[in-house]
């Protein structure tokens, strides 16, 4: 399901001001629709779309919870609530008396923009349905190494990312080749969700003690959601490449034509055999 | 700058103009004004405490003048500021202050570039001329 957000629009008050960037940053870092309180007030029917796909987060800076009163007066219906100045005393964060943005109310904003991602995961995982991890598997084996790849569903492209489609939406993710080779991940940087992407444009990055990522997309389109989990737990690539370790979901542009040159399972393991060999 | 801080202080609305770069421009003005130069003489306040029915928001307004800036032709913060019995003595919109800068490259609705800045400066910069206007 989608997300949207309505914040109070603080002016003379800082926890208002913050109010505000946190609803900014989730717009811009979670593709999250900002729902502006003066526009909801004079005209509801400009939001009556956006409300009745989306969950709805209200975020208020001060106690005086405008946002959550416009809430309640409209009848809307409320999935989550933030409010800014309870959340900075629980966090003992010190945010000052400045309205513009400074370094500490970045870093709570920081803070919160992940809790909320904790509630978008939830959603994400919801409306992802369907792409569980696989249980068949060929494996290619080279000296020590055993390299497992889905024997059905998934697609691969040449640089080791694989794509797995149900409807109009693909999940991405890297190989179990990669994860290997990159050893103990430990940094994965998410892409840009509501970025639209060509085929093989990046869509995050994962490091390791060895080396770094960036995982291309085999398919072109929307990005719909990032695998926010990934953020505290890169190691879930290592754990399982092809489930839990999943990188990006896109809304697909052109699947047909980008199939053209993405390979199936026997194919890629050739390419697997091929790079293990060449590796050593 | 001569102001002439006995006189009773003005209030400085800008819209939400949340997610909109027009919408930065006015609270950016807003805070150059309220903040930097004549906070004895202007103050800001909350365009959604008024709105939401905020009755020491709505008493205020009634008492005080009021500035409000806009950064679309939808003039939420004037229409609210009207609605509430608010008296306006100057309006602003941001768009307007664009036709002198065709062109521009103002930024984005988190982060203003120089074109955006300079606006920001002739906005602010007509606010308070226009109280030292009113008082010298
Ligand atoms: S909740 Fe507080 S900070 Fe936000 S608009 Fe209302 S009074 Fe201002």
């Amino acid at each position: 399901m989608k997300r949207a957000v309505l914040s109070c629009n603080g002016m003379d008050k800082q926890f208002g001001s913050l109010a505000r960037e946190l609803a900014l940053k989730l717009s811009e870092t979670q593709g999250t629709e900002i729902i502006c309180p003066v526009l909801l007030n004079n005209s509801p029917d400009r939001y009556e779309k956006t409300l009745a796909e989306s969950s709805l987060l209200v975020v208020d800076g001060c106690p005086t919870r405008c946002a959550s009163k416009l809430a309640n007066k409209l009848g809307l219906k409320v999935d989550d609530k933030v409010l800014i100045s309870e959340e900075a005393k629980t966090t003992g964060l010190e945010v000052g008396k400045s309205l513009r943005l400074g370094p500490v109310g970045m870093q709570l904003i920081e803070l919160l923009s992940k809790e909320c991602l904790v509630s978008r995961q939830i959603s994400v995982e919801e409306a992802s349905a369907g792409f569980d991890s696989p249980v068949d598997f060929i494996t290619v084996t080279h000296d020590k190494f055993i390299f497992k790849i889905p024997s059905h569903d998934y697609l691969f492209s040449e640089n080791d990312c694989w794509v797995r489609v149900i409807g109009n939406r693909a999940r991405i993710g890297v190989s179990d080749f990669v994860q290997q080779n990159l050893t103990d991940i430990t940094y994965f940087e998410p892409a840009e969700v509501g970025r639209e992407i060509e085929q093989f444009d990046e869509v995050g990055s994962l490091e390791s003690g060895k080396s770094m990522m960036d995982a291309l997309s085999p398919v072109s389109g929307k990005i719909v959601a990032v695998n926010t989990e990934l953020v505290d737990s890169p190691e879930l690539v290592n754990e399982d490449p092809y489930g839990r370790g999943w990188i990006a979901e896109v809304e697909l542009d052109d699947f047909e034509s980008d199939k053209e040159v993405l390979l199936d399972a026997a194919a890629y393991s050739r390419i697997v055999e091929k790079k293990a060999a060449e590796a050593n | 700058m001569t102001i002439d801080v006995k006189k009773q202080k003005i209030i400085v609305m800008p819209c939400s103009g949340i997610g909109k770069v027009h919408g930065l421009i006015a609270r950016e003005a807003t805070y150059a004004v309220t903040d930097e130069l004549a906070p004895d003489s202007f103050e800001p306040m909350c365009l959604a405490l008024l709105v939401s029915g905020d009755e020491e928001a709505l008493a205020k307004i009634k008492k005080m003048d009021c500035i409000t800036v806009d950064g679309c032709p939808k003039l939420c913060a004037a229409k609210n500021v009207e609605m509430a019995g608010g008296k306006i003595v100057r309006s602003i919109r941001v768009v307007d202050a664009f036709k002198n800068y065709r062109g521009a490259e103002p930024g984005t609705a988190t982060k203003l570039a120089d074109d955006g800045w300079t606006i920001v400066s002739e906005i602010a910069g007509g606010i308070c001329n226009k109280r030292e206007g009113e008082v010298s």
